[in-house]
């Protein structure tokens, strides 16, 4: 990246007037409080006019597939996520904010980048939230009649419960769990 | 001009005694899903009035595979199989801002010749995607010819690709820490002798010369002709405005006359080592996305010269153990693939797989302008303008 990631997460930290970024693995990401998610993406919509994506993460300690978090201090909740970025500097920005999961809705941000349309879209039939102020909050990829919001952790993979993926059985343990491992690149293939 | 003004205006000129205030009903036009201009299974409900689109809702999800659920009960290694078929026309290019995010969370140094494979055979993908697009967009509007041309020369290139993967499509190369080594160099053996295919410069040299032959009959067959302009230019504009707040990147953007290229601003394979222009457009209209493209096979050929030119010996991993886990964190890393920008958003919680994988296709956002920009086109027309934003359908869907 041309500009300096910890430098903009402060940067535009300052413009959406939020005191939580970082910057860690390159990736400059600011936290915003939910009340304020339109608004912030209206001030910074100026200096990043380009809408990248948006999506969405389910925290749970509970999880029907795949591994849970390492930690088990894991506040439940679903963050959402928002990425912006501007084509002059190559800056990119990724903002974010929590929402309880007993409630899981957020504004919509339709009104100031079109695209946001169908990520909203995406994220609420996948993850269950509902983007007030949508114009069209119906499934994009799911058959209307489809029940359940696949990418929450409490969705279970159904097709792996009646067949489970071959490629489990190959599955070899962890080197500090069981045996010394075999270092050699050659043989990762 | 507008489209309808346009439509009027043929009208007048062709004396057909029929008013331009003729009532015509609203009447629903069903496109697709089965439809051989919609590029795969796209199913677009019109509602139109005479000739003209009133409003468009494209329906998506024919080809929704579950990606981003499936990945989370995969181990990383295992998910380079996945990402290679989300945008298959350009399978190798898939791969590589995966493969950047999960080595910069691990804090692996990629080898130098690792990164330069990786950036020669990304630029072969870009360049195999757009002859597809080349050839088959002229093919929409009526003109068979460029097709024979282009994709003998494409082929040519899947072959280069071929011969170091071992696939033509789906390459599965990339290993976390490098490329492993080529096809027909034995992966099993303990010592890698080979990791290029005896002859595979030379022979890319050679392609590249024939891929900017082709591109010259190319602009002679397709550019210059003036039933290809009458039916693009001025037709599909998309304002700067329109395609930043909509996230349309890669070249549909670049012919809107933003030159922006991810090659040029982020570092996740060595650009910055070669010279080479970034193509752009004045209109962003659909003849604009066209010459766009057949310029950046030229530049992609020049990167290829460049990078055949200077590529170093050495090593073709980092030291990974075979089975690994991921350290806690986040990171996006994006990179510009043929179709635009491609990145993936990992969030590791120490896991042998992600705990979330978003996928950032171009192909979603590219296809999301669509109701906007097909909103009082001309019916005919819709054809050139879903031609011309090269979409694919894995890479809308995942």
């Amino acid at each position: 990246m041309t500009a300096n990631p910890s430098e903009l997460a402060e940067r535009v930290a300052g413009v959406v007037g939020s005191d939580r970024f970082s910057s860690d693995n390159g990736t400059a990401k600011v936290r915003v409080d939910s009340d304020h998610w339109l608004e912030a993406h209206q001030t910074l919509g100026a200096e990043m006019p380009y809408f990248s994506w948006l999506s969405a993460i389910d925290w749970a300690t509970e999880v029907a597939v795949g591994d849970p978090p390492e930690s088990e201090d894991v506040e439940s909740r679903y963050e959402i996520l928002s990425c912006l970025g501007n084509v002059e500097t190559g800056e990119l920005v990724v903002l974010s904010t929590d929402i309880a999961k007993d409630d899981p809705s957020i504004a919509s941000l339709t009104d100031v980048f079109g695209g946001a349309n169908w990520h909203e879209r995406e994220a609420a039939e996948m993850m269950g939230i509902d983007f007030v102020g949508h114009p069209n909050l119906t499934h994009l990829y799911l058959p209307d009649a489809f029940e359940g919001h696949p990418l929450r952790k409490t969705f279970p993979l159904l097709s792996r419960d009646v067949k489970p993926w071959p490629g489990t059985v190959d599955v070899e343990p962890m080197p500090d769990e069981e045996g010394p491992s075999t270092e050699n690149p050659e043989d990762a293939g | 001009m507008t489209a309808v003004d346009r439509h009027r205006l043929s009208m007048h000129h062709s004396e057909v005694q029929v008013s331009v205030e003729l009532q015509t009903p609203d009447m629903t036009l069903n496109l697709g899903p089965q439809h051989p201009s919609t590029h795969g299974v796209l199913r677009l409900i019109a509602r139109v009035d005479g000739e003209v689109i009133e409003e468009v809702e494209p329906v998506i999800g024919y080809m929704h595979r579950g990606y981003e659920k499936i990945a989370e009960v995969r181990t990383y290694p295992q998910i380079t199989a996945l990402v290679n078929r989300i945008d298959w026309v350009s399978g190798f290019a898939n791969e590589i801002p995966f493969m950047v995010a999960t080595e910069r969370l691990m804090g692996l140094d990629v080898p130098e010749r690792a990164q330069y494979i990786r950036l020669i055979l990304t630029e072969m993908a870009r360049i195999s995607s757009h002859l597809v697009f080349l050839s088959s967009f002229p093919l929409e509007l009526g003109a068979a010819t460029p097709l024979m041309h282009a994709l003998r020369e494409r082929e040519r290139v899947l072959d280069l690709i071929e011969g170091v993967t071992g696939g033509r499509f789906h390459p599965n190369f990339n290993r976390v820490g490098g490329v492993k080594p080529a096809a027909g160099a034995g992966s099993t053996q303990k010592k890698v002798i080979q990791d290029l295919p005896i002859e595979f410069l030379e022979q890319s040299r050679q392609a590249m010369q024939y891929v900017r032959d082709v591109c010259d009959d190319l602009k002679d067959l397709v550019v210059g002709n003036e039933i290809f302009m009458e039916r693009t230019k001025g037709i599909g504009i998309i304002p700067v405005d329109k395609a930043l707040a909509f996230g349309v990147s890669g070249p549909n953007l670049r012919a809107s006359g933003v030159p922006f290229d991810i090659r040029k601003t982020d570092d996740y394979l060595p650009y910055s080592n070669f010279e080479f222009d970034v193509a752009t457009g004045e209109n962003g209209d659909c003849f604009d996305r066209y010459t766009v493209r057949l310029e950046e096979v030229i530049q992609a050929s020049r990167i290829i010269d460049q990078a055949i030119d200077s590529i170093p010996s050495g090593e073709l991993q980092a030291k990974v153990p075979r089975i690994f886990k991921v350290p806690q964190g986040e990171i996006y890393v994006r990179a510009e693939n043929p179709k635009g920008e491609m990145g993936y958003y990992i969030v590791s919680e120490g896991g042998r797989g992600p705990y979330r994988l978003k996928i950032r296709s171009a192909s979603f956002s590219n296809l999301s302008v669509l109701p906007w920009l097909l909103q009082g086109q001309l019916v005919p027309d819709v054809i050139a303008i879903l031609g011309s934003l090269d979409f694919v359908l894995g890479d809308v869907d995942r």
